[in-house]
């Protein structure tokens, strides 16, 4: 399973230049990185960003010192690709308006006086991982994930999925603390919505 | 006094590590009074921490063709 702690043993190998221990990198963290370039650059150019990034990564890993997450410190390759291919493309960056629209889907589920009126309900899961182990809420989770506006997308990648500092996350997609706050809080309301809506009926 | 509707984005600011001590407070007191919220926070806490697995993992195909490339690259 994938996540952002990484395991001391698997570092030394990847840093001994283990090509088993490569491959099982990009088993774990390809598709991440693909999702997080695809707002950035678009869909067609998104393979070939990460691509190269795994290069360099590949080049770098030799002197990677652990002071963060390898996601994090991949993301961070990624994203800088990314940027390098715009420049060179004479291009603007891809994401969607990084205006905030209207309030998040959790507002109609409380009443005037401010007290739920749809309170959430009790998840089965107790655990990231046993949340996930239902195929059909992760098959609706990704398709969610694809499907919203670049500029949440791009937030929600690299401040939920590769863990980025919250700052880091802001300057790297040069967009302000309050826009960023209140586009992240619209793509975790809608991922919210959709497991309470499939914890109570099964569906999605 | 923190309303059930201020919960979301405060429980997210926590998260984040962006929350004032004061707010910390005024949350920490309405969570003390407030089930639907503690379910809320613990419930969020658990879906961001499965974020970072949501994509899956690449395919065969798609390991060996990094590889590839990868390879080609250095010779
Ligand atoms: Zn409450």
């Amino acid at each position: 399973m994938t996540s952002l702690h990484d395991n001391a043993s698997e570092l030394a190998q990847l840093r001994n230049g283990d090509e088993a221990a490569f491959a099982r990198l990009v088993r774990a963290h390809h598709r991440a990185l693909l999702a997080l370039a695809r707002p950035i650059v678009g869909e067609s150019e998104a393979a070939e960003v990460v691509q190269i990034a795994w290069i360099k990564a590949h080049a770098a890993l030799k002197d990677f010192e652990g002071r963060s997450a390898l996601r994090t410190w991949l993301s961070r390759i990624v994203i800088n690709e990314a940027r390098m291919m715009l420049r060179q493309r004479k291009r603007e960056v891809f994401l969607e308006d990084m205006q905030a629209e209207a309030p998040g889907p959790l507002v109609d589920r409380f009443r005037s006086d401010g007290h739920w009126s749809v309170p959430p309900v009790n998840w089965h899961a107790d655990s990231p991982d046993s949340l996930l182990t239902r195929e059909e809420l992760a098959d609706c989770l990704a398709a969610l994930l694809d499907s919203l506006p670049s500029n949440q997308r791009a937030l929600l990648e690299l401040r939920d999925s590769d863990g980025m500092p919250f700052d880091e996350v802001c300057n790297m997609l040069g967009v302000s603390a309050s826009n960023a706050r209140v586009l992240l809080h619209r793509a975790r309301s809608r991922l919210f919505a959709l497991v309470d809506h499939f914890e109570e009926t099964g569906e999605c | 006094m923190l309303k059930c509707r201020d919960v979301p984005a405060e429980a997210e600011a926590l998260l984040d590590g962006e929350l004032s001590l004061g707010r910390r407070v005024a949350l920490r007191f309405h969570l003390f009074m407030c089930g639907n919220c503690r379910r809320y926070l613990g419930q969020l806490r658990l879906l961001l921490g499965a974020v970072p697995q949501m994509h899956g993992q690449a395919s065969d195909e798609e390991v060996d063709q990094v590889l590839k490339r990868l390879h080609d690259h250095s010779h």
